[in-house]
């Protein structure tokens, strides 16, 4: 039996070529992983985390569940490719099997196994296999009709903007568009002149093989299915510098999830999996806010992780987004890209400086004692009412608090590490630890939830327990020690940021403010949340562009008609103030007044 | 012999020397940044400053030295800066003083 033609000489070479490029990748990759990464591996290898990879492999890279709950068609779209292809594959092996045995049979006898049937007189058809063939191609092509239909209609599909392309991802991108039509054409033409093939293939085959004359069809089938294969072999070598590198590297990338790697604020090369795993499908773009709010358009998570691969990562384009997590809520691949954003910028700017903080030495500026330690944060001391109102609640419920910054304290060092400088922010983590271990704390509560989250995430705090106030008071309130008077009066509650997505707090202070008075909530709420525009992450946009984002943030809470806004950020505070004459309130201020006497 | 000290000395004169002051620096400085010639000096920056509550960093002063191009120890004592942002929350210009402390740290940082 022969398996070789002419024809497939453009696939062989493509699927050679993207077996090494993948397989060097790959073996780079990992070859490179620090020594953490590698022990991680070794450590979770045989563990129920594999077993969960499996399951979300088959989830995510096959079936786009994620993207499915989001829009159905879309869904639809990328499943029918993905899935559908991989079951043309798989499909495809099985038959050749049950034709021929267990042969061995090169690649490309698999896969132009429609042309090599007729060439080896293999004369039976099983039409088991022939119609259930067709149905996968129809299915692969109905997915190709809706990416072209996305092309001119992507909002009928969810997606209000879809993405830009570069070069490469443009002819990788014509060439996947081509391959499923150049098969079905050059199995109908085999059809025609061979007869077999199912309702799809055969029909279509019948109808050529009734139009044309012999001579027509006979010049044209070796013609096709040299358009297969050179479309083949041509999306095959643009595939690993392409967008749709994404689907060799999703694969990996589940597993080391799964055994527990995570991007860190340095970069590593597990960043790659990340950044590589990206498909470019560009539901990122939608969300940002300073795409629709500011026409800003070269700098959400796609472009930015595009940039970052290619190496043309600007400075404005690391430092111009607003860490607010939106992004990164709705990608279906699950990239971390804030901790991607930080450690880009870490590696441009991270020029520590000797002696720097020395001043740090010796300082102490707290005043107070107690088993509970009072964090305001910088941004705090501009909200001075949020201070006030955490006194009044520490003596009403007689708690001793000792008071970590109310005479000038040090930034928890999140600003720094947002900008990249994370060296110097760890010389403020380690001042800040080490004066919460001094005082012997127990507790930690902050009014920032910028500070929270460093707390969390970058100081090792272990047996002091860290808390936003709104957790704080909820537990007061919950626990009975502070007495609390119901209201008639309707808050509209803003979810900042790094207290809600950044920190997982969604339920706590919306239990306060039910405890005081009515909670309103704006359209978009929770982890659907719209920044106030004044994130510390941005330093590019001006202030003009700050409001125009905390405007249209502000306008959906005034539309609650709630009687204030209550928010839990003295950041948010600012940037909602200066946005609306409504009334805004911080929840520690909404507590403070409604103490029952 | 030496001089006798009477606890007081003579100031190093305080003139502006446009005439030799380099001002490539501050001009790039200022073709990226131009709101930064809106500012009117009203030190809003330096009185809500945190890290000017703990030892006597002044950006107000830091930033006025680097547009006149007097550069010496600015970068130094620029690094003082924890970034925080309360500067740019009070500025009534509404600069961008976290941005510019970053940009006039990325300009210096050969000097």
């Amino acid at each position: 039996m022969t398996f070789f033609a002419p024809f497939t000489i453009p696939f062989i070479v493509g699927t050679i070529f993207l077996f090494v490029a993948v397989a060097t990748k790959w073996i780079l990759w990992i070859a490179r992983l620090p020594k953490v990464d590698r022990r991680l591996i070794a450590h979770n290898f045989f563990s129920l985390g594999t077993l969960a990879a499996i399951w979300e492999v088959v989830r995510e890279s096959l079936l786009h569940a994620k993207i499915f709950r989001r829009n159905p068609l879309l869904g639809f779209m990328h499943m029918s490719l993905a899935f559908g292809w991989f079951l043309l594959i798989v499909v495809g092996w099985i038959e050749t099997i049950v034709y021929l045995g267990f042969e061995m049979i090169p690649l490309q006898g698999h896969v132009f196994f429609k042309y090599f049937m007729p060439l080896n007189g293999i004369e039976a058809h099983i039409p088991l296999f022939e119609q259930l063939m067709d149905a996968l191609l129809l299915l692969v092509l109905t997915g190709v009709a809706l990416a072209w239909f996305k092309r001119i209609a992507s909002k009928a599909m969810g997606m209000r903007r879809a993405t830009k392309h570069v070069l490469f991802d443009r002819i990788a991108l014509s060439a996947l568009w081509f391959i499923f039509p150049a098969r079905l054409v050059a199995e109908s033409l085999t059809a025609a002149l061979y007869g077999g093939n199912g309702f799809l293939t055969g029909t279509l085959g019948g109808f050529i093989g009734e139009l044309l004359p012999t001579e027509v069809l006979t010049t044209l089938y070796e013609p096709a299915w040299w358009f297969y294969s050179s479309a083949l072999g041509l999306f095959f070598v643009a595939m690993p510098f392409s967008r749709y590198m994404h689907i060799f590297t999703e694969i990996p990338l589940i597993f080391l999830r799964r055994w527990r790697l995570r991007p860190t604020l340095e970069r590593k090369s597990y960043d790659n999996f990340e950044v590589e795993a990206c498909s470019r499908c560009g539901i990122c773009i939608d969300p940002c806010q300073l795409q629709e709010d500011l026409g800003i358009h070269d700098t959400q998570s796609v472009y930015f992780l595009r940039d970052r691969r290619y190496n043309m990562l600007s400075l404005k384009v690391a430092n111009n987004c607003l860490m607010c997590g939106r992004c990164e809520a709705v990608c279906p691949v699950g990239i971390n890209l804030t901790t991607l954003r930080i450690n880009s910028r870490a590696k441009r700017r991270n020029i520590p400086h000797e002696g720097r903080y020395r001043y740090l030495t010796s300082l102490d500026r707290s005043s107070g004692e107690g088993k509970v330690g009072y964090f305001a944060g910088c941004m705090s001391s501009l909200t001075p009412a949020v201070q006030h109102s955490m006194e009044r609640i520490f003596e009403a419920v007689g708690e001793a608090v000792w008071y970590a910054d109310k005479d000038g304290g040090v930034c928890c060092g999140r600003p720094l590490m947002l900008s990249g400088e994370t060296d110097a922010a760890r010389k403020m983590v380690a001042y800040n630890t080490d004066l919460f271990r001094r005082h012997e704390i127990t507790t930690l509560v902050t009014s920032c939830p910028i500070c929270l989250r460093s707390f969390r995430e970058n100081y090792h705090l272990d047996g002091i327990e860290v808390l936003h106030h709104s957790q704080y008071l909820d537990r007061l309130i919950a626990e009975g020690r502070l007495s609390v008077k119901q209201g008639e009066e309707s808050y509209s509650y803003h979810d900042p940021c790094e207290l809600g997505r950044g920190s997982e707090v969604y339920d706590e202070p919306r239990r306060v403010i039910e405890a005081v008075g009515e909670l309103r909530e704006p359209r978009h709420s929770r982890r659907d949340a719209l920044c106030c525009g004044s994130s510390l992450a941005n330093t590019v946009i001006g202030d003009e562009q700050q409001l125009r984002i905390a405007r249209r943030m502000t306008r959906e809470l005034e539309e609650t008609a709630a009687d204030a806004i209550v928010t839990a950020c003295p950041l948010c505070h600012k940037a909602i103030a200066r946005s609306t004459h409504h009334t805004v309130v911080d929840i520690a201020e909404v507590v403070a007044r409604n103490i029952a006497e | 012999m030496s001089t006798l000290n009477f606890g007081y000395g003579i100031n190093r004169p305080r003139a502006i020397d446009l005439d030799n002051n380099d001002l490539r620096k501050s001009n790039a400085i200022i073709a990226e940044m131009p709101e930064l010639q809106a500012c009117i000096g009203c030190g809003s920056c330096t009185a809500s400053c945190t890290a000017g509550a703990i030892t006597n960093f002044n950006f107000r002063k830091l930033h006025t030295a680097v547009r006149r191009g007097e550069y010496r120890g600015v970068y130094e004592e620029l690094s003082k800066c924890m970034l925080c942002g309360k500067c740019r929350l009070v500025c009534p210009r509404g600069i961008n003083t976290r941005g510019l402390v970053m940009l006039i740290k990325r300009k210096l940082g050969d000097f």
